[in-house]
Parts: structure tokens; C-alpha cells; sequence
């Protein structure tokens, strides 16, 4: 019997952090220049954007599109959650520097 | 920073109209000079109740987890929103006799040699004020636009209060206080209905709420929100480029129920 529990529960784990896991994309923040400065997304799944602000002052990631916003201290990281897309283009930019060049999230 | 500047600005001026009247009245009444430390007194604790206030918020900002800071700014959006709301129409009733209940408070106050009780009233009118600013200040995300910014706003509209304070003590010919009141809150009221279109986006993202249908138009090429011109355009008053249907409709019932009050009490 118990041994039956714990190979169900070895067999429920993989499945239970399966469905919890999203794809992670990765976004560098330095001084009002993303990197990359287009995100290719699937549409209509849930990600999570990692932001690392590397630049020398505060930034915050800002996006109307998305309805994030996110207030990265120099040299601090942190992560957004989007729930599905629909296949478009949404932009997102640097609050704090409103004239650089903005980023794209393309969901295909 | 425009709208920070805006609430510092009206906020301060509404502080100083306060402790105007106590203190013109105070300075007709010479026997009662000993009030005038009291008056200070009042407003010196009023403000620090308010840097009290604020010390709290951004301690809280710090120890919580990322997940429970997006629900905290969520409350305090929802809560300045409401409160700017509040205290519009509180002004609209009160505005009119609000010299004279407090010259009554005042000279029973005085009556009763109880300065204490001055010191309180004082205190409380311009604690609110503050605790207001403090509260509208974090709902628009002040505190991350580092020190140095937030002084200037800070000493930028506490000028600009100044000189709008001494405007409209000089008579109310250049500008009356009556103008001052009808022009800053419906600014108020449109930067309350900008708060709840980021609250419930908010929400959104959040996953609390659903979007319904979003986005439920595409007017970016008109007026691209992003922008620096439609940013501040966005921030004033919650226009969204690609706006979702949910905080369409919650800004439909806010201003049909602004409108509603106003001319309830425009009556």
C-alpha cells in the first residue's frame, strides 16, 4: 500500500510541476535599451517575462498592451506573468525613458 | 510626475486655506496670541502624523513578497481613487461653511482656554490633507521615482500651493476661490477615473477579474498611449490605446455616477 503511494506520487509530480511550469523568456533592461528587443510568444499560453534591470538608474517595464508595470531598481530582477494572447503585436517600453526605442512581443 | 505635482499642489493649498482662516482669525483676536503656538503646534504633528503614515507604507513595500506588493499598490489604488472621489464632494458640501465652523470650533476653543482642543482640530485638517497626499502620491507610484524627483515635486508644489494660496487671498480678482475648486476637481475627479482604469487592468493581469473582450478597440493610431503626449493623456484620465472591455465599462458607471452627484449638488 504504500509503497503504491509513494510510485503515485512519484508518478503525480513530473505531471503536477508539468502544469505549473510556463515558458520563461528572459529580457535585459540597460539604461532604455532592451535586450532582445522583440519577444516571439505562442499565443494564447501563459509566460512569464524575467526582467534584469543592468542598467544605472531605475527603470520601470511598462506596458499598457500587456497591463504590467514593474519598477526595476539598478541591478535588480524580477518577473511579470502574462496570461494568454491573442496572436498580435503588444508593446512595451521604459516609463522612465519614454523617447528610446520601445520592445515587441509578438504572440504567433 | 505631473499628476504627483497636481496632488501635492491642490492638497497643500487646501491645508493652507485651513490654517488661513485659524490664523487670520487669530490674528484679529491679539489676546489670544498664546493660540498662535498651538496653530504651529497643529500643523507640525499634522504633518508628521502623515510622514508617519508614509514611513509605514514604504516599510511595508519592503517586507512583502513581490506576489503580495502587487495586491498592496492594487488596495491603494482602489483606496486613493476612492478617496479623491471623497473628498471632492466633502469639499462641495463644506466648502462654503467652512470658514465659519471653524471660527466656531476656535472661539470655543478660546472660550474655554482650551488650546489644546485647537491644536487638535488643526492637526487633524492638515494630518488628513497629508495622509491624503501620502495615500494619492503611492496609488499614482511616486515612490519609485527615487529621492531626488520626489523632493522637487514636493518643493515644486508646495511653491506653486504658496503662490496660488497668496492669488487667491489677495482678493480673488486674478483668481477666486470658487474657480479654484471647480477647475482642480474635475482634474480630481478625472485622475480618480484614470486610478480605476489601472486598478482594474490591474485585476486583470492579476487574474481577479476578466478582461471580457480585450482589447476592445485599437486606437493607437490616433492617439498612441505609449507615447509621451498619450501617456500623460493615459495617466490623467485612463484612456487606453487597446482598451479591454471590463474598465470601459467600470469608467462608464464612474463618471455617470459623477455626473449624477454633480448635478445633485449643483442643485
Amino acid at each position: 500500500m504504500r509503497t503504491l503511494l509513494i510510485a503515485a506520487l512519484f508518478a503525480l509530480g513530473p505531471a503536477v510541476a508539468g502544469a505549473d511550469e510556463m515558458p520563461v523568456y528572459k529580457l535585459v533592461a540597460k539604461d532604455g535599451v532592451f535586450d532582445p528587443v522583440t519577444l516571439e510568444v505562442a499565443a494564447g499560453k501563459k509566460f512569464k517575462i524575467e526582467i534584469s534591470n543592468e542598467g544605472k538608474g531605475p527603470m520601470e517595464f511598462e506596458s499598457k498592451d500587456l497591463k504590467q508595470e514593474k519598477v526595476l531598481a539598478p541591478g535588480a530582477k524580477s518577473s511579470v506573468v502574462v496570461n494568454g494572447l491573442k496572436p498580435g503585436t503588444y508593446t512595451f517600453f521604459d516609463e522612465y525613458k519614454p523617447d528610446a526605442l520601445k520592445g515587441k512581443i509578438v504572440a504567433k | 510626475m505631473g499628476n504627483a505635482l497636481f496632488i501635492v499642489w491642490r492638497e497643500s493649498t487646501e491645508a493652507m486655506l485651513v490654517v488661513g482662516i485659524l490664523y487670520a482669525w487669530l490674528a484679529k483676536h491679539p489676546d489670544v496670541r498664546r493660540g498662535m503656538r498651538f496653530l504651529w503646534g497643529g500643523v507640525a504633528v499634522g504633518v508628521g502624523l502623515a510622514l508617519a503614515l508614509a514611513a509605514v507604507m514604504l516599510g511595508l513595500s519592503r517586507i512583502l513578497s513581490d506576489q503580495a506588493l502587487e495586491y498592496f499598490q492594487l488596495a491603494m489604488m482602489l483606496v486613493a481613487s476612492g478617496l479623491i472621489v471623497q473628498m471632492v464632494f466633502w469639499m462641495r458640501r463644506h466648502g462654503r461653511t467652512l470658514k465659519r465652523e471653524l471660527e466656531n470650533d476656535m472661539q470655543k476653543s478660546a472660550a474655554a482656554a482650551n488650546w489644546w482642543g485647537l491644536l487638535v482640530v488643526v492637526a487633524l485638517a492638515v494630518g488628513r490633507e497629508s495622509a491624503e497626499t501620502v495615500v494619492f502620491l503611492y496609488g499614482l507610484g511616486a515612490q519609485n521615482e527615487g529621492v531626488g524627483r520626489f523632493l522637487m515635486v514636493l518643493v515644486l508644489g508646495l511653491g506653486a500651493a504658496f503662490a496660488t494660496f497668496w492669488l487667491l487671498q489677495k482678493g480673488g480678482k486674478v483668481l477666486s476661490w470658487r474657480t479654484f475648486f471647480r477647475v482642480s476637481e474635475i482634474l480630481l475627479l478625472l485622475l480618480a477615473g484614470g486610478l480605476l482604469v489601472s486598478a482594474i487592468d490591474k485585476m486583470i493581469a492579476l487574474d481577479v477579474v476578466p478582461a471580457l473582450v480585450d482589447p476592445a478597440w485599437d486606437t493607437s493610431a490616433l492617439l498612441d498611449d505609449s507615447g509621451r503626449i498619450g501617456g500623460l493623456v493615459a495617466s490623467l484620465t485612463g484612456y487606453r490605446a487597446r482598451p479591454a472591455l471590463l474598465p470601459l465599462i467600470v469608467l462608464a458607471v464612474y463618471w455617470a455616477a459623477m455626473v449624477a452627484f454633480l448635478r445633485r449638488g449643483s442643485r
